[in-house]
């Protein structure tokens, strides 16, 4: 018994104390340096050590039998080694590094991006909200990042010499037909999105993904929010008008909603426009969107629909008719976007979207009647799978449908209709791969079949990045771009085929420590342009593909938020150099949206003991060109620079409340957008013209905004 | 012979009661592995060991999956280094880490006020960093964290403490009186004094600054 005893007693403290086995080794990189604070350790139990400053590593286990060791360490892919423990000596275990996404290289060549969390993000959300001028618009805001025009009396983006309708907007990657508000000549639009829906936006000035397509020069992308931060209720007053914003979170769903009933009338009362217009009913509108959000733990859907109805009614100066002539305008724009996406464990994601608007307007016109409805879909299915963090695949498949109607009643009863339905099917196969760090690749293709064109097109994507130090990086792309003719066209003639661009950009980007420094150089060639033989398109214009152009320039842009304490800038310089033969021109020549220079610059400074952030913005634009029939060269007089100085100040009262004013070039300088000339020389045989000019030359607002936490403890700071 | 059968049985019994106790303390020896792990740890943090502390709480965590504790304190050893930090690759480094322990121990556990708390430090650090940036993205962020922090533990005095001082920061941020939330801290400070918790190493930390803080209040 006590041997029993004995022996039991020895086999315990055997048992305990146990033969402890020596693990030893070095952890380096791939050229061998040693990789400090390690964290090396056998799978399962707490036995393990940290590295040495050498990446030495030393410890003891009581483990036996087959065992896995772990290495790991931040920035580099985690390490397991499989054996039995006595193996585990000497080691030299070589970490691959990891592939950064934050400091790692970035394909973006031709890409600006703003949100919280890329480090490649030029605007905060916030940004487009207190950018002087911007008047809360996010393209407004986006009008001061270089590659873009500043095109007063339009409000659209114009990208690299290409027109308006050449960029396309996407909310949560699923397209939005009618981005911007109904608009008369010369007055110029807003878009239709409240800014604080969103949580990134990626606006493309070319080179972009395969994934986008039926833009000739840029795509907008915007992102709604996953998960709002909390329940809140936005109130503003304003100068024209008022809005209401809420935010509920149940658990995972959450809504949002924002509406907005603007009227520029009061503002018109009591400083009216006074440049070539007169005001029968200035702009009104009533808005309204909405996000429902519902998140689960590898799921998202979210559900995104926008109200709108604007009417306007004005009368316009025009140079061939002794009278203002009558313009009005009833819009009314319903859209419904819905996105659901799915992370399987196995690094597969789905996501699947749908969008649908119905747009309709009643336009009133030289006393002709138009009636115009559009219904347009948007079906998308996309699989993504990460074979590791070096090696991602994305493919897809969409479809659009265009269904446009439109009554045309002239005066003289003679009325006509015109229509057009097009179904377009696409598809997309695109892969990142990372070759390390410092060598990225986007690779990919596209192709487009629109019924409407009976045609095929295949267009390639390719975008390169290489890191070529801590802070800097140069990045190529390359791409074709394939786009169906603008709907008045469309709507006349079928004929016709889409038009194309080829992009080249080279890029060189610098960031570091709040500065970034962009420079981008880059080369469109464009082809197949519709051209027609009117000054519009009608239905009995000849048409033909046998247009083409070419743009090339280069985009700066310095960004700076550090080296000033609390001031804030970003300096945007686009050079244009750019010539197109078509529409109805005779032949190739630069036109009016292309001015050669763009230049801008944005401050913002923070002053403390005001609690007041107060911006400047200015704007400057070279001459703008326009024809004078009277000189046989075709569009080559030039307008004098376009000018603009815009202030902001808000107020922060506390927290919560905000006091914002505004004017929109300040110094009240008189710009000159284009010169309309008569469609007839006078009595001694010379064209007359107009200048024409913006409505007013400054605008002023004031707003108040008030923020409501649900929670009631966190107002108790207000003192409500 | 009946003393000897007594001898014997007598032997026998203290051969039981020593393999028992021997037993008792092998078992003792594996369950206290935990506690002899975590106390370690907790000397190497003592020592400002970061990176061997860390590492070491990050073993323990590895290999106590349900146990939300060690994922805790990498999080909390990972955050509190970072505060005064000027090299921003290191302290992206430390704070990222951080997020990921706090995003598993709120995994593991959904409603604890401790680790919501962890988290809005975490946030803190950042706004620290570079206020300008980080401050509008996330001060609503933590308002939120503070919020549901005290609906899920009121009477927790590392949560009402915590709060006070956030709420102290945004006052003194907006020119704004202080002097209400001292009420809070010393509200803190006397559930300090009452708090318990068997949880062994649960988290204890708190009541040395809210002292601090209480005497700024004073003064």
């Amino acid at each position: 018994m006590k041997n029993l005893a004995v022996l039991l007693t020895t086999l315990l403290a055997i048992w305990v104390s146990s033969a402890q086995t020596t693990i030893n080794g070095m952890v380096t990189d791939k050229a061998g340096n040693g990789i400090s604070g390690a964290n090396v350790y056998l799978e399962g139990t707490y036995d393990g050590a940290s590295t040495d400053e050498n990446g030495a590593f030393f410890f003891e286990t009581g483990e036996t039998g087959t065992q896995t060791l772990v290495v790991s360490v931040l920035g580099y892919d985690p390490h397991y080694e499989m054996g039995d423990v006595s193996y585990f000596q000497k080691l030299d275990i070589k970490l691959i590094e990891a592939i950064n996404q934050l400091t790692g290289v970035t394909l973006t060549a031709g890409t600006f991006e703003a949100g919280d969390n890329s480090k490649v993000s030029v605007l905060k959300p916030l940004d487009i909200v207190t950018t002087a001028g911007a008047l809360a618009d996010v393209v407004g805001a986006l009008q001061t990042l270089p590659g873009t025009t500043t095109i007063n009396e339009d409000g659209r983006l114009f990208v690299r010499g290409g027109g308006a309708e050449e960029t396309q907007v996407f909310i949560d990657g699923i397209r939005v037909f009618q981005p911007f508000f109904g608009t008369a000549q010369n007055i110029p639009t807003r878009s239709r999105f409240s800014p604080m829906l969103f949580k990134g936006i990626t606006f493309s000035t070319g080179g972009y993904s395969a994934e986008y397509g039926q833009a000739l020069s840029s795509v907008l992308l915007l992102n709604t929010i996953d998960v709002p931060e909390m329940e809140k209720t936005d109130i503003g007053a304003m100068s024209v008008g008022a809005q209401l914003g809420h935010t509920e979170i149940w658990g995972k769903e959450s809504l949002s909603f924002s509406t907005q009933y603007v009227n520029l009338a009061p503002y018109e009362t009591l400083i009216p426009s006074t440049q070539g217009v007169r005001w029968n009913k200035p702009f009104e509108s009533i808005q309204g969107e909405g996000v429902f959000r519902s998140k689960g733990d590898r799921t998202i859907f979210k559900l995104y629909t926008s109200f709108n109805y604007s009417n306007l009614d004005i009368d316009q100066e025009d140079i061939n008719f002794e009278d203002f002539v009558r313009f009005r305008l009833r819009n009314n724009n319903l859209y419904f976007n819905s996105s659901y996406k799915h992370f399987f464990e196995s690094d597969w994601g789905v996501s699947l979207g749908a969008s649908i608007s119905r747009d309709t307007n009643s336009i009133l016109v030289f006393d002709n009647d138009i009636e115009n409805n559009e219904t347009a879909g948007h079906l998308k299915a996309k699989v993504s799978k990460s074979f590791s963090n070096r090696f991602e695949l994305n493919m897809g498949a969409e479809v659009f449908h265009t269904n446009f109607e439109e009554n045309v009643e002239q005066p003289d009863g003679f009325s006509f209709e015109s229509s057009f339905d097009d179904v377009l099917w696409a598809g997309f196969l695109e892969t990142d791969i990372f070759f390390s760090n410092d060598f990225a690749l986007k690779l990919g293709g596209r192709v487009e079949r629109p019924s409407v064109l009976d045609e095929l097109t295949i267009s390639p994507r390719l975008s390169l990045a290489y890191k070529s130090g801590e802070f800097s990086q140069f990045s190529v792309a390359y791409g074709d771009f394939y786009q169906n003719p603008i709907r008045d066209v469309l709507k006349f003639n079928r004929s016709v085929t889409s038009e194309k661009t080829s992009h080249y950009i080279f890029n060189y980007q610098y960031l570091n420590d709040g500065k970034t420094f962009r420079a981008e150089a880059f080369y469109k060639d464009y082809d197949d342009l519709v051209k027609f033989n009117t000054q519009f398109p009608q239905f009995d214009s000849e048409y033909s593909n046998n247009g083409s152009g070419y743009a090339t320039g280069l985009d700066i842009f310095w960004r700076d938020n550090k080296s000033i304490d609390n001031l804030d800038y970003w300096i945007s310089y686009s050079y244009l150099d750019t010539e197109r033969d078509f529409r109805n021109f005779p032949e190739a020549a630069t036109p009016n949206f292309a001015p050669k220079h763009s230049f801008s610059i944005v401050t913002k400074y923070w002053a403390d003991k005001l609690r007041s952030q107060i911006g400047l913005t200015y704007l400057h634009g070279s001459g703008r060109p326009y024809d004078n029939p009277n000189t046989p060269e075709f569009l080559a007089e030039r307008t004098r620079p376009f000018q603009n100085l815009s202030f902001n100040w808000a107020y922060l009262i506390d927290q919560q409340k905000i006091l914002f004013f505004s004017i929109n070039n300040i110094l009240g300088i008189n710009n000159i957008n284009n010169y309309q000339y008569a469609d007839a020389p006078n009595n001694v045989g010379v064209f007359e013209r107009r200048a024409v000019r913006p409505a007013a030359d400054s605008f002023f607002f004031v707003g108040f905004f008030w923020t409501l936490s649900d929670d009631k403890k966190s107002n108790q700071l207000d003192n409500l | 012979m009946e003393t000897r059968t007594v001898m014997k049985n007598k032997r026998s019994i203290r051969t039981v009661v020593t393999v028992c106790a021997l037993l008792i303390a092998v078992a003792l020896t594996a369950q206290d592995q935990y506690t002899k792990g975590m106390s370690k740890a907790m000397d190497l943090w003592g020592q400002g060991k970061i990176t061997e502390a860390s590492n070491l709480f990050e073993r323990i965590a590895m290999a106590e999956h349900d146990n939300w504790i060690p994922y805790y304190y990498v999080a909390q050893v990972n955050t509190t280094s970072a505060f005064g930090l000027k090299d921003e690759a290191l302290l992206r480094q430390r704070l990222d880490k951080a997020k990921e322990f706090v995003d598993i121990a709120k995994r593991i556990a959904p409603d604890n006020a401790e680790i919501v708390v962890q988290e809005a430090m975490i946030n803190t650090a950042w706004m620290a960093f570079d206020g300008a940036t980080y401050g509008p993205m996330l001060s609503g962020k933590n308002m939120q964290l503070y919020n549901r922090a005290l609906q899920l533990a009121p009477e927790n005095p590392r949560v009402v403490y915590s709060k006070a001082n956030w709420d102290m920061g945004s006052a003194r941020y907006f020119g704004k009186d202080t002097t209400p939330y001292c009420k809070d801290v010393e509200r803190a400070l006397e559930l300090f004094a009452t708090f318990e918790n068997d949880t062994p190493f649960y988290p204890s930390w708190g009541q040395d600054q809210a002292k601090q803080v209480l005497e700024q209040c004073k003064g």
